[in-house]
Parts: structure tokens; sequence; C-alpha cells
């Protein structure tokens, strides 16, 4: 490893991959069966890299001092391969826009005042946050990967499906490395496009495709969202890096992220336009990360197969909008009403998902409702602005992946033994012939319903506490109101009489959200959303493993005597083989072997990391975490014992609930849904969302496509057709000369003739 | 001889010329039998000759006279080719109409069909028949004795 | 001898009425629905005076014997022409045309054309013509066909053929003796040479076309001898393809017509019915 430096390994990550991809497409068709190996050994190689790389940054991070809250220096790396576009005096905006305010833009000094120079240098980074996301996204990718070699075995697109994933992992690695926005939106998109061929992998199934472009249409709402983000980004900031770049007259320009900017106390735009850049991002974050009101795509992207859920739609790509607004950390740190939207969209998230998820009947359903309610856990912990609110999302997004990784691989392992049955109802007590399955499943569930001491417990317990902390700010000591009473930033507004504004003066507009009421709804929220969590999650539980063994027909079973050879390929584990007669229908090691892995980090890594509090001391050296607003709200690392009681009180509830409805002999049918009466219908119906936007975006754009077609068709080539048919019909009209009448023909053409003499006679007499 | 008198000689052929090729002309587009097309046609030529000819007079030359030979030549031989042609033509359509051959015209022109025909001038003929032999042949006053046309 | 100088001017409305009474004589006598007697006579009527006002706006010649003699032959030429084109039988038409060419022939002796004249005779009259009437007697219909009582747009046709024949009279009313080459005619006793002619007085040294220069008398006893001469001579190749398209020709016209039989022999025996109005002289 001496030869490599940490920025040439920063390049293989994403490289690694993209040469998988690349080579898939080139020689899949060719390897057949063994197609995976390009893209595998491609991941394979870039999880190694990535590890390494954590090892490195955690190196320069250096160790926790216990539980103290310190000071933390900032961590970066920048690798900058090559300039992509540069535009010398491209821009010089307007005098008194908020891009020519000197506190905050970068002067050109070579070229003038205020003139603006538009470069986009293709940069990598490396710090710790990226460094973690790294590590999740090979490591998930990796085990999908593998699982993926037994689940889309005889598959006709296997070669495709491994193309994709490479070329995913190579697209959501170069998100979370690149080190400057409008970088961030190629790969935003690309990781989109990406999402799109995989929830549309089998093209055929029109529900497939129509999900796709449902996923799509509604991305396209947030990337606008981002779009302008950026937009705004560059008049307001005059550079689109993260970091600091030294001009060619040796001026440090300094990125939006740039330790230059993060150092300077009024180093970002509140106001009116900071609000507005925030919310953009927020609505990129929600398209990305499926929270209200661009979450419908994420429960049809279900049509998609497993792996590639258990990958996109649960580890990876719906975190990138948790990573944007974690890595936009100042920004929204200087629009507290922005952090407080971000948290309200969130819990609202959290909760109407978990209750949708509560009278789903399909397993996969179950657990994208489950994601959607997670992620809305994630971003409440972000809303907060604290760093505990930042680290905890970040921890509960590495639980997350984590736990909701196995929970789809377990849920893809049932689907595919029970023949692509997934409906609960159809099949019960799988727990005897999928024993390995079952175990893991439900380790996972215990992770993701806060049973301690798994992971979620700790992860979740983390984000109750930030959520808490800002509820009952005198609850958790002086830091908090130290910070609440003596910003360290200041509003800078925009407006000509806010010059002299500071944070005693009443907040306005959005900003007015911001107040400890609104934080204890919020926390209330969560715990709500805690015991539906732990009642659905224990509910598909229930329903699927316990109970007496129903399996659908045509499910791929293979016994201890009669074998059938032809189930897939399955092997026959001996020893799992027979339980009390019953056939085992348990997945190939290519399948089982993920979830056991998986099911270690679902174990132990929160009571690993929670403990030695390292994640949150290792982020804390991301230099977006740095920024005072941020750093100064650090508080120092304990357990909080009341709210893991609460939470737990809360999880303990919703399991017996689950049980009471669904475990044993009861668990074939719908038992609780019965009392919820009309709820229910709201709550199976998705809270009429879809409907909603059915009827007032979708149909309205019919209509004006149809109004557009009939235009087309009738006006456009109606008139075309009507200049064409203009010369037709002079020609129709000429045609009737044409009798056929070989005298007719002759006397045109001596009339022709006598006139052309008769004009030359009259030209030439005298 | 001389020249001021070749001029009018000239001119005033010249005149008969261009009056032949003028009748000529009118008659080939106006007659719908073909023979008589062609007829028109050979006036055409023959007041070419004499146009030819008459220039040549006046240059004293025997251009005009070599060419109007040419054209009596190629005048035969067009003659007898387009002759044949007629009869192949009357053996397809039966008429010697030039009118009988409308096939050429667009898919959206009806067939030109004589609609004002004047009224037959002639009564049906009727070809006297010789009687046999020593049998007095039956008389007949309404009979015309005279054939109008032919 | 006084040379006529012609007058555009003063002749402009002569012209311009002789066209307009060929155009209503040429309308009023071509077949058509008015055979009524009135319209021919005015039509005869209408073309007579347009002739005559030809004639009026024509040149006086030298002596009145000339002028008399080319008078008769081109009227007889004319007034044939235009009975061929008018007549409704198409045997009298050719009938007509026969006397047409013998005003013509008469038009060439008096040009001077002496073997061009009979040769007229002799090739249009006596074979082409005599063509003409046996192709008339295989296909002609018994009685008037209709299509021999009527004419395709007559008003038109006349009217672009008195266009024609006026604007060609006002062509031929502008020519002029002009500095031409070689116009000069030698008379029977002398032969002038070139350079004595006021014409080449003007100072033209162009008429260095010394061979054109052999000035042409067509009224010598030789004239057949020096036509012959100059055909065989200036003209060999042409009058040897002429002889071969002679042949060509008529080797065409057999191969077409001995085509044409068997053409005919094989839908005879394919098809049941005969074709359409086959003659039965066919």
């Amino acid at each position: 490893m001496q030869e490599f430096s940490p920025s040439t390994l920063l390049v293989l990550v994403p490289l690694l991959p993209l040469v998988g991809a690349i080579l898939t497409v080139l020689l899949g068709r060719t390897l057949g069966a063994k197609a995976h190996l390009p893209a595998m050994a491609g991941i394979a190689a870039a999880a190694v890299v990535a590890i390494a790389l954590l090892v490195v940054t955690a190196r320069d991070v250096g160790p926790a001092h216990g539980a103290h809250a310190e000071a933390v220096r900032p961590v970066e790396m920048i690798s900058t391969l090559w300039n992509w576009a540069s535009f010398d005096a491209a821009y010089t905006p307007p005098a008194g826009s908020p891009a020519t305010d000197a506190r905050l833009t970068p002067h050109d000094l070579g070229a003038g005042k205020d003139v603006r120079s538009f470069s986009i240098p293709v940069a990598l980074r490396l710090d710790p946050l990226t460094a973690t996301m790294l590590t999740i996204i090979t490591c998930v990718g990796l085990l999908v990967a593998i699982y993926s070699v037994g689940y889309m075995h005889n598959d006709p697109g296997y070669p495709r499906f491994f193309a994709l994933v490479a070329m995913f992992v190579f697209s959501m690695s170069m998100l979370v490395a690149a080190s400057n926005f409008l970088l961030v939106y190629v790969f935003w998109e690309a990781v989109g496009a990406c999402s799109y061929l995989l929830i549309g992998f089998w093209f055929t199934k029109p529900e497939a495709a129509r999900a796709a472009k449902k996923a799509f249409l509604v991305n396209r709402v947030g990337d606008f969202g981002l779009a302008i983000a950026v937009f705004l980004l560059w008049m307001t900031y005059g550079t689109l890096d993260f970091h600091d770049t030294i001009s060619s007259n040796g001026v440090i320009m300094p990125g939006i992220l740039g330790q230059t900017r993060l150092a300077d106390a009024a180093g970002y735009a509140g106001g009116a336009v900071g609000t507005a850049i925030c919310l953009l991002l927020l609505l990129a974050a929600c398209g990305k990360s499926a929270q209200l009101p661009l979450h419908v795509w994420l429960p049809d992207a279900m049509e998609g197969p497993t792996p590639a859920s258990a990958l996109i739609h649960a580890a990876t790509m719906v975190t990138a909008g948790i990573y944007l607004i974690t890595r936009s950390a100042p920004l929204f740190s200087a629009c507290p009403g922005a952090l407080t939207m971000v948290s309200i969209v969130g819990a609202t998230t959290a909760l109407i998902a978990a209750l949708i998820g509560t009278v789903q009947n399909d397993l996969k359903r179950v657990l994208a409702y489950s994601t959607i309610s997670q992620l809305g856990y994630m971003f409440a912990s972000l809303g907060t602005g604290t760093l505990l609110g930042f680290t905890a999302a970040i921890f509960h997004l590495l639980t997350h992946a984590c736990f909701k990784a196995l929970l789809f691989l377990g849920a893809g392992s049932v689907m595919h033994a029970m023949g692509g049955v997934i409906d609960m109802r159809r099949f019960g007590g799988l727990r005897r012939v999928m024993p390995i399955t079952a175990a893991t499943f439900f380790v996972g569930a215990a992770a993701l319903a806060g049973v301690a001491p798994f992971a979620g417990f700790f992860s979740k317990d983390e984000i109750l506490a930030a959520l808490h902390s800002k509820g009952w700010p005198s609850a958790h000591g002086d830091h908090h109101a130290a910070a609440a009473a003596d910003g360290p930033f200041q509003l800078i507004a925009f407006s000509p009489d806010a010059a002299h504004a500071t944070v005693t003066a009443p907040a306005v507009g959005l900003d007015a959200l911001d107040r400890p009421e609104t934080w204890q709804i919020l926390f209330w929220m969560s715990l709500v959303t805690a015991g539906l969590t732990a009642f659905y999650t224990f509910r598909a539980v229930f329903m699927t493993f316990t109970g007496p063994t129903r399996v659908p027909e045509g499910a791929h079973g293979h016994g201890g005597h009669g074998d059938h050879g032809d189930g897939g390929g399955h092997d026959s584990h001996g020893s799992h083989g027979s339980h009390g007669g019953h056939e085992s229908y348990e997945s190939p090691p290519a399948m089982t072997w993920p979830l056991m892995i998986l099911a270690i980090p679902s174990a132990l890594v929160g009571w690993l990391l929670f403990s030695t509090n390292w994640l949150a001391h290792f982020l804390s050296a991301t230099p977006s975490l740095t920024a005072p607003a941020v750093a100064a709200t650090a508080t120092p690392h304990v357990f909080h014992m009341n709210l893991a009681i609460q939470g737990t009180l809360a999880a303990a509830i919703g399991i017996v609930v689950a049980a009471i409805g669904h475990l044993g002999r009861r668990s074939d049918g719908p038992q609780l849904e019965r009392f919820l009466g009309p709820l229910q219908t709201l709550f199976a119906n998705k809270f009429y969302f879809d409907q909603i936007y059915s009827a007032l975006i979708v149909k309205p754009l019919e209509g004006l496509a149809l109004v557009a077609a009939l235009f087309d068709r009738h006006v456009i080539d109606g008139t075309v057709d009507a200049i064409a048919g203009i010369p037709v019909a002079l020609g129709s009209i000429v045609r009737r000369s044409q009798s056929g009448l070989l005298q007719r023909y002759a006397l045109v053409g001596v009339m022709g003739v006598l006139a052309i003499v008769v004009l030359l006679t009259w030209q030439l007499r005298g | 001889m001389n020249t001021m008198q070749s001029l009018p000689l000239l001119q005033n052929a010249l005149t008969v010329g261009a009056i032949l090729f003028s009748l000529g002309l009118v008659g080939i587009l106006t007659r719908r039998n073909l023979i008589v097309m062609f007829l028109a046609a050979e006036m055409m030529l023959q007041g070419i000759s004499v146009s030819l000819v008459a220039w040549s007079r006046y240059h004293g030359d025997w251009g005009g006279h070599v060419l109007v030979i040419f054209v009596l030549t190629v005048a035969a031989c067009e003659a007898a080719v387009a002759l044949v042609f007629v009869l192949q033509a009357f053996s397809r359509t039966g008429r010697l109409d030039a009118a009988a051959w409308q096939s050429l015209r667009e898919a959206n022109v009806g067939r030109t069909i004589d609609h004002e025909l004047p009224a037959i001038d002639t009564v049906p003929l009727r070809f006297p028949t010789l009687a046999p032999a020593g049998v007095l042949p039956p008389a007949d006053e309404n009979e015309p004795l005279q054939r109008e046309h032919v | 001898m006084n040379p006529v100088s012609f007058d555009p001017l003063a002749s402009g409305p002569l012209l311009a009425g002789a066209v307009l009474a060929t155009v209503a004589s040429l309308w009023l006598l071509l077949p058509n629905g008015r055979d009524t007697t009135t319209a021919r006579w005015l039509g005869a009527s209408l073309g007579l005076a347009a002739l005559a006002a030809f004639i009026a706006t024509g040149r006086r010649l030298g002596g009145l014997g000339e002028e008399a003699v080319f008078l008769i032959v081109s009227l007889v030429a004319v007034i044939s022409a235009a009975a061929t084109i008018v007549s409704r039988s198409p045997v009298y038409a050719a009938i007509w045309f026969a006397l047409s060419l013998a005003g013509v022939a008469g038009v060439l002796l008096v040009l001077g054309a002496q073997f061009l004249g009979v040769a007229t005779i002799v090739v249009y009259a006596g074979a082409i013509l005599v063509m003409f009437l046996f192709v008339l007697m295989l296909a002609q219909p018994a009685g008037l066909a209709s299509y021999d009582r009527v004419s395709n747009e007559p008003f038109l046709s006349a009217l672009a053929g008195a266009v024609l024949l006026g604007v060609l009279s006002l062509s031929i009313g502008r020519l002029s003796a002009g500095p031409a080459s070689c116009c000069d005619l030698p008379t029977r006793a002398t032969a002038t040479p070139l350079t004595a002619t006021p014409s080449a007085a003007e100072g033209i040294a162009a008429p260095a076309t010394a061979p054109v220069a052999t000035v042409v008398d067509p009224l010598a006893e030789n004239h057949v001898a020096r036509l012959g001469g100059e055909l065989f001579g200036r003209h060999l190749v042409a009058v040897e393809a002429a002889g071969v398209l002679l042949l060509v020709a008529l080797i065409g016209a057999i191969a077409v017509v001995s085509r044409g039989e068997a053409a005919h022999a094989a839908e005879a025996t394919t098809a049941t019915g005969p074709a359409a109005g086959r003659s039965a002289a066919r």
C-alpha cells in the first residue's frame, strides 16, 4: 500500500467499478454464466480500497478522548483530476445583488472587481463523511453482488444486471466523493438513471416499466430543485466548489464548504436567499430519499429485482439526500427555518409511512414503507442542526444500511423460494423450512424495531436524544442553552433594514417555526413512529415465519428424498434439509451467506460504535460539521437512560400488539385491521397520494399532452398537408389539359411557338 | 434577271410558301382523319420546298435545290413508314381517327367523345347490285342513282 | 422596271385585314357542325378576299407575262391547298392535293428548278399520293366517317395559322436587297465577274468565299447535269446516305407489317371475338 497515495486510492474507488461495468458490457455475452466476475471483482477491489481509505482517514482524525466534547480539527484531502470547464470573466453580477457582497464572494482580482470566472474542476475529496459513505456503498454493493449471483441465476438479463450494479456503485461513489456541486448534480442524475434502469430491469412487464417511469419523473422534480439550488449557489457564492481553491493570482477563493468560509462566522447567507437555497436542497433530498411529498415512487420501485431494491432503495441511493443535507450543514445552519422544515418533513413522513406500512400485505411493500419511515427519522435528526443530530443521522444511516439490506435480501430469499409469491397471506410458518433466512430476518427485524442491544436501538436512541434536546433545551446542559441564546452565526438578511439584525430580533417567516414547541411535537411523533415501526416489522415477521407452515404451489422446494434437481439449481443442504419431514426451501449459499454476513453488523455495530463514540468523533472531523454553528452544539456523549426507556417501551408495545394480532396460529390473516375501520382504507390507499397526484398533476398533463397531440396532428400536420396539397391541387387543374388527344397537344405547342415568334418580330421591328 | 427583280420574285415565292405552310399547319391541327393529316404535313413540306428553292434562286446557289431533293427523299420514306403505322392503328381501333387514341390522358380526365356530331347528311348508301344475267332487275324509284359521297 | 418599295405602314392594315379574313374563312370552311351552304359560300368568299389582299401586298414582278404565269400557278397551288384541308371526303382531299402539287410544280418551274418541279410531280403525286389513296381504299369506311365531319379546335387552329401567316408576311415584306454576298445573277450572255457587281463595290472583302461565288443560273441548258454534278460532287455522302435511308425505310415498313400480321394471327387464334371494328377488307 505504500506506493499508493491516498489520492490514487481515492480515484480507484469509483474507477474500479466503472471498469468492471465497461468490461461487463463488452464481455457479458461471451462470459455467459460468469458475467458477474468483472463487476464483482471491481466492486470487491473498491471495497478493499474504501476500507483502506477509512483506516487512513481515521488515523488522520486521531482517537477519541473519552466522553468529552472537544473541538476537532477538520480533516480533508482534495484530489483534483482535471479542469472540466473554465471560462474567465464569465459573469458580472449586477451591483447590489448578494453576489457582490464582499463577505461572501471571492473576487477575481485579476480581471477587476466583481467579475466571476466559471470553472468546474473534477475534484474528489476524502474526509470522514466521504470515507464512511464509500465504505457503506462498496461493502453493501459487494454483498448485493454476491447475493445476485444466486438470485439472478438463469435470468436472461444476467450480464446487464451486473453492469448496472457496477455502474451504480461508480455513480454513487462519485456522488459522495465529488467536491463540486455541479459534479454532485451530474452524479445525482446518474444514480437516478441507474435506478430507473434497475427498477425497469424486467421492462417487458408493464408494471415495472411504469414504476421505473414514475420513479424517474418524481426524481426529476427533485432534480429540478437541485438545479435551481446550484444556480442560486453560483450566484450567491460565486463558485460551486466545496473546497478552497487558489486562483492564478495566488488569491484564495473560498469554496462554499471550504475551510476559509467555514471559519468565517458570517460566511453563509441567511434570509430569503439562503432559505431558498436550503429549501431547494431539501426538495432535491426529498426526491431522492423519498420523503413527503415525493415519496410515491419508492413503493412502486419494488417491481425491480430484490437485490436492486436492497442496494438502491435501502442502503445507498436513498441516502444521497441525507448525504447532501449533511454536507450542506453550514448552509442550513444559517437558516433555522429551513432546518426546522427538514425535521418537520422527516418526522411527518416517518409517521405517515409507518401508518401505511401497518396494513400492507406485500412483504417488500412493508419494507419499502419502512425505508421511507426510517429515512424520515434521519431527516428529523438532521433538522435539529446539532452535531448530535448530524452524527446520529449518519449513524442511523449506517445501521439502517446493514439491517435494511439484510431485510430486503431476506425478503428476496423468501420470494425466491416461494416462486415469486411475496404476499404474506399466502405463506406462513417458514421458519421451519428456511431456518437461516428466518434467523437472519429476525435479527434484522429486531434491529429495525429498536430492540436492545441490536444496532437500530442505539441509532434510534441518538435520534430521539437529538430531538429531545431541541424540544427541552434546559434538560441538556449549558451548551445548548448557550448556543440558543448566543448563536455563533448572525442572520444576514439582504433586505435593507436588516443590516443590524441580531439573533435577538424576532424571527420572521419560516424561522418562526424553530421553537421548542415544534420540537416537542416532533419528538412525540417520532416516539409514536417507533412504536408503529416495531408493530409492522414484527407483524411481517410473525405472518411470514410463524404459525402453520403454508407454502404456495410453484415454490422451489427440494426435499431429503425425491430431489427436484432442477429447482432453480439449488443445493440441498443435508443438515438443514428435513425438519420433521418438511422439504427445505432454503436458498443457495450465494444467497444465504450475505444474509449471515449482514446479520453480524446488524447485531453488533450499534453497540460497538456507540460505546466507543468512535463514529461521532470520526464524523465530527468532517469540514462541514466543523462549522462553528454546528460544532458549538457539541454535547458530551452520554447514554440517555430515560429516552432509552421510552424508546424500548414504545417498541415493546408495538411488538406485543403485533404478537396479539399475528403470532402463531393467527398469522394468516387480517386481525387488527378490522379494528381500524375506515382508517384501514385510508392507510391501504397510501393516504390517496397517488390518486391526488393523478388528479392534480398527471391527468391535467395528460390532457395537455392530448391537446398538444391533437394540435400537432390536426393543426400542424393539417397545415403541412394543406401546403403539400397545393401543388397537388394545382397539378390536378393542369392535369385536365392532358386529354390524350394528339392534336390538342400540337395546338398548344404551335401557339407557344407562335407567341415566341410574334414576340421576336415585335422586338425586331424597326 | 437582275438583282432588283429577283427580290420581288423571292418575296412572292416566299409568300406562296408561307401560305402553303400555314394551310398545312391548320390542316394538321384540325383534321382528325389520319390520312388528311398526313396530306397536310406533306403540304407543309411543299411550302418549305418552295421557300428553299426561292432562296436558292435568289442567292444563285445549289444549296436549296439539294436540300429540297433530300426533303423529297425523306418525305417518301416517312410516308411509307407512317402509312404502315396508320394501318396498324386502323387495325387496332377500326378507325382512321386521331382522337381514337386517348389512353395517354391523365387519370382524372374523361374520354373525349364527340357530342355534337353534325347530322348525317348522307342517306345510307345502297350500292347497286348487278342482276344475274338474263334477269330484269327490279326498279326502285327511291333508290338514289348517284352516290354523292365516296 | 420600277421597284416597288415596300411600305410596311401602308400595308399594315391590309395585312391585318387579310389575316382576319383568313381566320374567318378557315373557321367557316373547316368541317364542323355548321355545314350550311351559306357558311360555305361566306367562307369561300372571305378566303378569296384574303387571297386578294395577299396578292395586293405582294410585289410586282417584271413583265406582265411573268406576273401572269406566276399568279396562275400560285393561285392553283394555294386554292387547291385550301380545298385539301377543308374537304370532308379524304379521297377528294387527296385529289385536291394532287392539284396543289401541280401548282407547286409550276411555281418551282417558274423559279427555275426544272428538275425539282418534275421530281415533285413524279415522287409526290405519282408515288406518295397513290400510296395514300391505297390506304384510303383499305381503311376508309363506307360513307363519311364521323371524324371527317368534325374538326379539332377549328377556331384556335385557324387563328394560329393566320397569325403565323401574318407574321411571316411581315417578315418577308421587310426583306431588302442589302449588300448580300452573291446575289447578282449573270445574264445569259455574260458571266459577270463578281468584282464588277455594285454590291461588291461596297468595299466588302468578305466575298472572298470564292468557291461560293460560282453563281448559278438555273435557266442554263445543262441545269440537270449541273445539279447532278453538285449532288454527286459536294453532297456525295449525303446522297448515298439518302439511298440507305430509303432502303432502311423499306425494310422497316415491311418488317412492321409482317410483325403486325403475325401478332394479329396470334390474337385471332387466342381470342375468341374479333378485334373491335376490324375491317373485313383487312
